[in-house]
């Protein structure tokens, strides 16, 4: 619009977590069990917030919400559902570079993937929230 | 809606599909029993045929702006009009001045060309829009200044599709003698256009967004008082030496035959096509948190710009691929650049890149709009129910 808006090609993994969103929404915890974590700007086109349910620091189920393209959804949705079973501490999984790999996402929106891992990072990192 | 595996085509401002009465006219100029000699060969009778429907077309575009047959020149498209007409004056009238304004909403053909004679020497001015992205007369007169040789202002934005008040600049440009360009790529076709209403000296067109070709357009060049430029392609004298280059002659009779088209259909396809635009804009506003980009009066008949809060743009056009629509993001850097021409309208970041253009044409019909509002309902709401704010799909614990 300058009417020069370039469609991505987006890959079969990406066009199934943006449609589906597995691992969507929020969950539900006992006092001490809920982690809430995000980072980003909606402003900036990138929002990532996780919320996960921890029992005997490990992650016992994650969630995710995220505002940004088809690639930051579907990453969310990856690392959301590939958190589940970890320990806390255990972060060496999680690399934007190959979550690039996997989702086939172009070299700029890399950007957008650090801010995937950010938020995941701040949600471990962060204290036990309110349960719900 | 005509096939169901292709999107459903609301993208009339990017480009037409040629009218089939167009394609007739055009076919007609190619082959071996058609009208193909070169219409510069006057020494033969295919020659002189050729040149006679040229000249028959040349006289369509005429008429749809009020003006002369001798005034238009043919050229590829309104970006090479724009570069002509801009760069041509410019360079032609050194002598008396280097400065140009503008407005900070123009298409890129206009804005990319100004920057490349500010790297020539020459101080452009960009004028800021008022509210709702109307260009006026006062802030045009604001930029003036006694070292001013040209005004360039486009009749219809292409985005939003405003329609900006020509007739005071143009007036104000005679007074100061100063040269007034539109481009009125997005006019044509879609709003009268009378050139001595608007005081134009020099005004593009382009044959595809009006159901031609690609790759014809013009440049009216006023007559009287004369407007002079400096070509920008030398070589056999074309067009008064104004465009070299064999003339394209089924272009040409194709944009000619566009022309006469929308010289008889305009005013009916506005009123439908107004009726359509309104249908649509009432199906997408009831969705809440929907913004109309650009004046709600001031605008042609088939643009609908609109933009939605807590909606992602890329993944918003992407959740809508059944419909072929224009972005205001374009998607091809990490820094995600919103549109110009939304940002010059004081729209903040999101809204910016959130945004749709819907644009509706000839062959646009309730039925699609209808597949739309319902797509885009659809698409929004659950876009929205996956960001930060959105509903809640909470799962009991374990």
């Amino acid at each position: 619009m300058n009417t020069q808006t370039v469609m991505v090609d987006y890959s079969p993994e990406v066009q199934h977590r943006f449609e589906t969103a597995p691992r969507h929404g929020r969950v539900l915890a006992a006092q001490g069990e809920r982690r809430t974590g995000g980072a980003g700007e909606i402003a900036r086109g990138v929002r990532v917030e996780f919320e996960m349910r921890v029992r005997h620091g490990r992650v016992a189920e994650c969630r995710f919400r995220a505002y940004g393209c088809p690639h930051v959804i579907a990453a969310a949705s990856w690392v959301a559902e590939h958190a589940e079973g970890r320990a806390l501490d255990e972060l060496e999984w999680l690399q934007p570079r190959r979550l690039a790999e996997l989702l086939e996402a172009p070299a700029h929106k890399l950007g957008s993937l650090l801010v995937v891992e950010d938020a995941y990072r701040a949600c471990v990192a962060a204290r036990p929230a309110p349960g719900r | 809606m005509n096939d169901p595996r292709r999107p459903v085509y609301f993208d009339y401002a990017a480009t037409t599909p040629v009218d089939e009465r167009v394609v007739q006219c055009m076919v007609e100029c190619m082959g071996r029993g058609g009208c193909y000699a070169n219409p510069a060969s006057s020494s033969h009778g295919p020659g002189r045929e050729a040149r006679g429907r040229v000249e028959a077309a040349r006289r369509e575009v005429a008429a749809l702006l009020g003006a002369g047959p001798t005034e238009i020149i043919w050229t590829s498209g309104a970006t090479e009009s724009n570069n002509l007409a801009i760069k041509g004056a410019a360079r032609f009238h050194a002598d008396r001045g280097r400065h140009l304004v503008t407005s900070r909403i123009e298409h890129k053909a206009v804005l990319d060309t100004c920057r490349q004679l500010e790297k020539e020497g020459w101080q452009v001015s960009y004028v800021t829009p008022g509210e709702g992205g109307i260009v006026t007369a006062a802030e045009i007169e604001r930029a003036l200044r006694p070292d001013t040789v040209l005004v360039s202002v486009m009749f219809v934005n292409n985005e939003i599709g405003t329609i900006n008040e020509l007739p005071p600049i143009g007036r104000l440009c005679r007074e100061r003698g100063v040269l007034f360009h539109v481009d009125a790529a997005q006019a044509a076709g879609k709003v009268p256009i009378d050139v001595d209403a608007i005081c134009a000296d020099l005004l593009s067109l382009s044959a595809h967004k009006a159901y031609g070709p690609k790759g014809a357009g013009a440049l009216y060049l006023r007559g009287s008082p004369k407007s002079r430029l400096e070509p920008l392609i030398h070589g056999g004298g074309h067009e008064w030496g104004m465009r070299s280059g064999t003339l394209a002659t089924h272009q040409i009779v194709g944009m000619g035959e566009a022309f006469r088209i929308a010289a008889a259909e305009q005013a009916e396809e506005a009123r439908r096509l107004r009726a359509l635009r309104e249908r649509l804009w009432q199906g997408i506003a009831g969705l809440g948190g929907v913004h109309l980009n650009g004046d709600p009066e001031r605008r042609v008949a088939g643009v609908l710009n609109v933009s939605f809060e807590g909606v992602e743009g890329e993944s918003l056009l992407f959740a809508l691929r059944d419909l072929a629509l224009s972005s205001g993001s374009a998607c091809t850097s990490a820094s995600r650049e919103a549109s110009y021409v939304l940002r010059a309208l004081g729209r903040d970041d999101q809204l910016a890149q959130s945004s749709l253009r819907f644009s509706l044409g000839r062959f646009s019909t309730a039925e699609e709009v209808d597949f739309a509002i319902s797509a885009v309902r659809e698409q929004v709401n659950r876009l929205r129910g996956l960001g930060p704010g959105g509903d809640e799909r909470s799962r009991e614990a374990m």
